[in-house]
């Protein structure tokens, strides 16, 4: 999976150097190459100094679609930049920005853009964006019996009330508010869920199987 | 008007102190104190310190109630931010941007709230090439966001248009010629005008039909 | 292990959203409004998508643009659904850009 991360700072880095560990593909564009020293010398990703909103060197970058854009700069302006031209002109669906300001992250939420502020784990809640990896939890009791797990709505679950999910919905973040889970609330694309429930649950969820009505 | 004027650097400040002068109310916003400061609060103007890209100030600023708002900072990225915010959180209803670098022209459109993009290096070229273009056609403004233009032909020796009245010129509906320059005088434009070599035709149109207005004044290569 | 038992406290639904008539709806200022999806279409522009959506209810109707998505999960003709934002206004009517919604049927 081809990861373009635009902004090598602390975040960007960090990210860059994870993912390139993992084998994953990897661009990592910056305005400035001394920037490129973070990754250091094991580094086998690509690097593009320039501006990450240009659509040609985001072309140059290899964006297509199926890709994940990381938009990890210092400001929050040319995240969004970024976070818009990649979704929205060239169709990439997993899109993450940085960015500060609450009030600007709840309107770019309301653009579809995904965001992340600038926290100590930022890295950690950007790696979760790019690799969605099922299976995590955020949280379990001591006796390993619950768990509380965070997903993605994505399109095809829109509008599925949430006493159909058959899973424990607890809270919905919506526009990056918190609202406790209703059952007869409709799930919307792009709501971050906190499920709690047993592995089984979970996993149920995951695979689709808990959906009233699914095949 | 009220205005909000969001940059005050000299373009800003200019902008200010002409608004003022032809009667609106201004307010100016730049993060930076002593550009903001440096014009005079009079009773027309009012000066504002903070970032114009955060919601709080462009609410403190008067964005719900200005009749426009001009984003003219040195940044594009701020520029389209404001634009966004100004028409998506506080509809404004005229949306003014300036596009400082010619590269990121192509985002100064309604999905960033901006209704006017002014380019200077757009500007200029165009008005250069209107100087000394002969034989091609010239888009010197565009109005409406950006769906008219007004064009500029000056006919070149083997134009089809040459010797042709106005009328009998196959112009699409959606294009008028306005005027014609010739010889330093204008020409008010009527059906049965005649075009001459070296006429600098000036013509107004909404949608695309530069093809049309191309084949009609400078011919097929 | 201890039993507890819980009150149920009443929370209000989220989606018991109240929207004012769209006839009335004021310019300039965050509204919320309600109705059914009566035409959808995708609209690019710049060349980039937008889906455009028109809503109505008893008294009028608006329109939604949402840039760079051509469709949107749960916005279906015939569907309801709850609108809040700022409208401008338009050349037919009021337009909302981008803004909050919210599923109801």
């Amino acid at each position: 999976m081809h990861t373009i991360i635009v902004g090598c700072g602390r975040v960007g880095s960090t990210v860059a150097r994870e993912l390139d560990a993992d084998g994953h593909s990897v661009v990592i564009i910056d305005r400035k190459p001394e920037a490129f020293r973070r990754l250091g010398d094991n580094f086998k990703g690509r690097t593009l100094t320039g501006i990450g909103f240009d659509r040609d060197l985001l072309t140059a970058a290899g964006i297509t679609a199926e890709c994940a854009v990381v938009a990890v700069t210092n400001g929050d302006n040319s995240n969004i930049l970024v976070a818009r031209v990649a979704r929205e002109m060239f169709g990439v669906e997993r899109v993450v920005a940085r960015i500060n300001d609450p009030k600007r992250a709840k309107i770019y939420e309301r653009l579809g853009v995904s965001t992340v502020a600038a926290v100590a784990w930022a890295s950690n809640r950007v790696m979760q964006y790019v690799l969605p990896r099922r299976g995590t939890v955020e949280w379990s009791d001591p006796t390993s019996t619950f768990h509380l797990a965070e997903r993605r709505v994505s399109a095809e679950l829109a509008g599925t009330k949430i006493s159909d999910a058959g899973v424990n919905i607890a809270l919905v973040v919506r526009n990056g508010v918190a609202h406790v889970g209703e059952s007869s609330m409709l799930l919307q694309e792009n709501d971050l869920i906190h499920i709690l429930g047993t592995a089984d649950h979970i996993e149920s969820f995951d695979n689709g199987s808990s959906i009233a009505g699914a095949h | 008007m009220k205005i909000v004027i969001a940059g005050a650097g000299s373009v800003g400040r200019y902008m200010a102190k002409q608004l003022a002068a032809s009667g609106h109310t201004i307010v100016i916003i730049d993060n930076d104190a002593s550009a903001v400061f440096r014009l005079q609060s009079t009773d027309s103007i009012t000066s504002f310190q903070g970032d114009a890209c955060e919601v709080d100030v462009l609410a403190a600023s008067g964005a719900a109630e200005a009749d426009v708002v001009a984003a003219v900072t040195g940044d594009d990225e701020d520029n389209l931010v404001i634009s966004l915010l100004s028409k998506q959180e506080f509809g404004v209803p005229r949306v003014v941007a300036r596009v400082n670098n010619p590269n990121n022209e192509w985002m100064y459109n309604e999905m960033w709230g901006v209704d006017v993009s002014v380019s200077t290096p757009h500007l200029l070229t165009g008005l250069v090439e209107e100087a000394v273009t002969e034989g091609s056609l010239v888009r010197l403004m565009a109005f409406d966001h950006g769906k008219s233009g007004l064009n500029e032909v000056t006919l070149a020796d083997g134009s089809p248009a040459i010797n042709q009245t106005i009328g009998s010129l196959q112009l699409p509906r959606e294009a008028t010629v306005v005027a014609v320059l010739r010889d330093g005088h204008v020409v008010a434009p009527a059906l049965d005008t005649v075009l001459h070599a070296h006429d600098e035709v000036m013509v107004l149109s909404s949608g695309d039909c530069e093809a049309a207005i191309r084949a009609a004044l400078i011919g097929s290569k | 292990m201890a039993l507890f038992r819980r009150k149920k406290t009443e929370i209000a639904p989220v989606e018991a959203v109240r929207g004012i008539p769209m006839a009335e709806v004021p310019l300039r200022t965050s509204v919320t409004v309600c109705g059914k999806v009566t035409r959808m279409r995708t609209r690019p522009a710049h060349g980039v998508p937008a889906l455009v959506v028109t809503l109505r209810d008893e008294t009028g109707f608006v329109t939604a643009i949402w840039t760079g998505r051509r469709t949107i999960g749960g916005i279906a003709l015939g569907r309801t659904i709850c609108l809040e934002g700022v409208g401008t206004k338009a050349s037919d009517g009021i337009t909302f850009m981008n803004p909050a919604y919210t599923l109801v049927k």
